[in-house]
């Protein structure tokens, strides 16, 4: 009888029970309450990299003690500060005061109206005080949008081609002999080899492939080409690309096959590099300390050369990755933050940091004379990759940013690999063959990418089109 | 006697008096919860499927036009024959998967039943990042665990694409993995609910094992088995970690790795566009909610059979 429930004894249910709910209830709440931290007055700045946080520590430190306000610097993982950097524009709910975000990044932020975008306008400033002249052109185009500069620029971050030197120079290859993609291929196919003699290559002269879709940027770039013009509108459908496109389709599937897929930033990657799979593969600046810290086996045997072009006398180099400092729209004191993000970014120390821990050239052009980038560098067999890089900085093609690049850049990877499909199937496609689908898929891709772009209420054409 | 539904009534208007403020008090937070965080979300999300938006702040009104833009909008028709191609693999191949190994280890006179039971749930214990990047290891060109086994063994190509061109296959591979062994725990517990007695007296009239299985097990084990299939088709139309995770937050090559979650959290939280993402989350609560009838009608012709 004890067990029984209220309802079968005919008591009422016991009140007592709605107290010591409502009493926890109280007591979580409080404790919530209670375990709230003070919010620090300090404006707070996110990184995504170690490495940038690392360098960034003692100027944070230096500014904290004359400047105002103070800053906190919080190191996030990348997906991290996209989520929290979307999550705070869409809400209009400040995250951080300060922002430093990677180019992929950057474009998601540019999705929507110009007032939507939650990066303070630096335009006026950057002008006003000559830092358009002072830092390089093309560093500041990953950061624009619709004419409006939103970000300050963190590098230049031209691409060379990084080459086994060791199996070169023992073949008795002489790379200055490479002007064109043309060149490279007819210097280099010596080194095209079948090792077990299966009548399969076990080395290839080009780390690339259809899935790769920053080295297939990296490449339209180079040849004039990307997703998006000067004024954000998709620009699919050009020649540029329908070339670009058509050579990287018959170099991964065609009947004369020069490239191969060695997967960046992985250790089977890594372990392919290694075992000499492919000679050549694209290295922008940055990759040097990827190389460094991730092969240090690559030591000595490996070397730069500036990218074949498209044509003779065409340019040398493209552009791989990115970084920006924003200022959110929605935080007080934009001039302070202002102030803070120069010292940080433009200063000689940062520069030298920049280049002896992470080997990255500043987009200052006045730092661009230091001795520090001549030095010879053991890993590149002796060569001084800060000295080339720069001597090919002021060649970095621009690429835009718009609302539309996301889809537009999804577009094109989809285009390389249907291209890809369409070679494997020809079995010995050729780029002059595959020229034609090529156009073909690039306009496909273009209508649809119009397609949403014209559904877009919140961009108008003139928006896009114009300024 | 006499006093007795007197006693009742006075019991019952007391009752009353009390019942309609404490168990609505207790229920209060559970309500509010379910209003606030269910209900309210939901409703909204119908009004938000009519418009176009980037963010809360900006939005404007575009009647059923997500809708019309949804059924010509390429990527949506991939997406959803993607995640049906992809429910289709996990139904046909991992549930009867799942039951086969029931079958077995439901067998009494199994040494080690206990061991392959624990051994066959063990990878729903893994979590799906880590499911994902053991996957992306495994599943890799020329260095992967797969292609280098099946090159050593019967020549199979090395370089064999499972994650450029059998995006969805390689899915299907992991999923299964991961969740065989859980549906058949489901399996497990409806075989043992069959009569014994039913099984023997098949046998005592002459039925061979598959007529025990067609005519005695399956229909005792259907109503479980109908459960399961609607279980499993909604898992599937959720899929979204995995592929993030085996393509990089992309759909893959020619979007044959983008799902219908995939697209909505694309459109929605990428893009910014939440009143097209709403569009298809209710065009795939639509189906989901098709497939539910579909089970409950299947079930209860189980029941009248």
């Amino acid at each position: 009888m004890a067990n029984q429930r209220p309802e079968q004894t005919g008591q009422p249910p016991r009140i007592s029970v709605f107290w010591l709910v409502a009493a926890f209830a109280l007591a979580s709440t409080i404790g919530v309450i209670a375990l709230r931290t003070e919010r620090s007055s300090a404006a707070r700045m996110w990184t995504f990299a170690r490495l940038h946080y690392s360098m960034y520590e003692p100027a944070v430190e230096e500014w904290n003690k004359t400047g105002e306000p103070k800053v906190e610097l919080s190191l996030l993982g990348i997906q991290a500060v996209e989520q929290r950097m979307l999550s705070s524009f869409l809400t209009r709910k400040s995250g951080a005061e300060l922002m430093e975000i990677e180019r992929r990044i950057a474009s998601r932020a540019f999705a929507g109206p110009l007032d939507g975008v939650g990066f303070l306008d630096l335009t006026d400033r950057i002008k006003a005080e000559g830092l358009d002249q002072k830092i390089n052109a093309s560093s500041f185009t990953p950061w624009s949008t619709r004419g409006r500069i939103f970000g300050l620029p963190h590098d230049v971050h031209p691409v060379m081609l990084g080459y086994r030197a060791d199996m070169v120079e023992a073949a008795g290859i002489d790379v200055s002999k490479i002007e064109t993609w043309e060149d490279f291929i007819t210097v280099l196919s010596p080194l095209l080899y079948d090792a077990d003699g299966n009548r399969r290559t076990d080395r290839y002269l080009l780390n690339m492939w259809e899935t790769h879709m920053d080295t297939i940027e990296v490449l339209l770039l180079q040849a004039g080409g990307g997703a998006v013009d000067p004024d954000g509108m998709p620009m699919l459908d050009n020649d540029a690309n329908a070339r670009v496109m058509a050579h990287i389709a018959a170099w991964s599937h065609g009947k004369n096959r020069i490239a191969a897929d060695a997967p960046y930033f992985s250790a089977s990657g890594n372990r392919l590099l290694l075992d000499g799979f492919v000679v050549a593969s694209f290295v922008p600046d940055w990759m040097c300390n990827v190389w460094r810290n991730e092969i240090p086996q690559l030591g000595g045997k490996v070397k730069l050369m500036p990218l074949p072009s498209w044509e003779r006398g065409g340019r040398r180099t493209s552009v791989w990755g990115g970084s920006m400092l924003g200022i959110s729209r929605d935080a007080e004191n934009h001039d302070q933050l202002w102030e803070f993000a120069k010292h940080l970014y433009l200063s000689p120390e940062l520069s030298r940091e920049l280049y002896t821990k992470g080997d990255i050239i500043s987009p200052v052009k006045e730092f661009w004379s230091d001795p520090m980038y001549d030095k010879p560098d053991a890993y590149f067999s002796g060569q001084a990759p800060g000295r080339m890089y720069i001597n090919l900085a002021g060649d970095v093609p621009p690429r835009y940013s718009s609302p539309f690049s996301v889809l537009a850049v999804e577009r094109l990877r989809t285009v390389a690999s249907r291209l890809a499909t369409y070679a494997k199937a020809q079995g010995d496609a050729t780029p002059e063959s595959l020229l034609p689908e090529a156009k073909r898929l690039l306009i496909e891709a273009q209508d649809e990418v119009m397609e949403h772009a014209r559904r877009n209420r919140f961009i108008t054409p003139a928006e896009g089109e114009g300024s | 006697m006499s006093s007795a539904p007197v006693a009742t009534r006075s019991h019952a208007s007391s009752r009353s008096a009390s019942l309609p403020v404490a168990p609505w008090l207790l229920m209060a937070p559970f309500l509010f919860g379910v209003i606030l965080f269910t209900l309210v979300p939901l409703l909204s999300s119908v009004h938000l499927s009519t418009r176009q938006t980037f963010g809360p702040e900006f939005s404007t009104n575009v009647g059923t036009g997500n809708f019309q833009f949804l059924a010509s909008d390429p990527l949506f028709w991939t997406a959803l024959r993607n995640t049906v191609i992809f429910t289709l693999g996990s139904v046909l191949i991992q549930l009867p998967l799942s039951l086969l190994l029931a079958l077995a280890l439901n067998r009494p006179n199994l040494r080690g039943r206990t061991f392959f039971r624990v051994s066959l749930f063990s990878p729903v214990l893994v979590g799906v990042v880590f499911v994902g990047m053991i996957f992306a290891v495994i599943f890799d060109k020329r260095t992967g665990l797969i292609n280098r086994a099946l090159h050593a063994t019967i020549g199979w190509d090395i370089d064999f694409p499972w994650l450029e061109s059998y995006i969805m296959p390689s899915l299907v591979i992991a999923t299964t993995w991961q969740y065989v062994g859980f549906n058949m725990v489901y399996f497990l517990a409806a075989l043992q609910n069959v009569s014994a007695e039913l099984g023997e007296a098949a046998m005592l009239d002459g039925a061979n094992a598959w007529n025990r299985f067609r005519h005695v097990i399956l229909p005792a084990i259907m109503p479980v088995g109908t459960f399961v299939v609607l279980l499993s088709i909604i898992g599937s139309f959720q899929l979204f970690e995995l592929p993030y995770i085996l393509l990089n937050g992309t759909g893959g090559p020619q979007n044959r790795g983008l799902t219908l979650v995939m697209y909505l959290y694309q459109t929605g939280f990428q893009t910014g566009d939440l009143g097209y993402a709403s569009a298809i989350g209710w065009v795939m609560a639509l189906i989901l909610g098709a497939c539910a009838i579909g089970q409950r009608i299947i079930s209860k012709r189980g029941e009248r059979a």
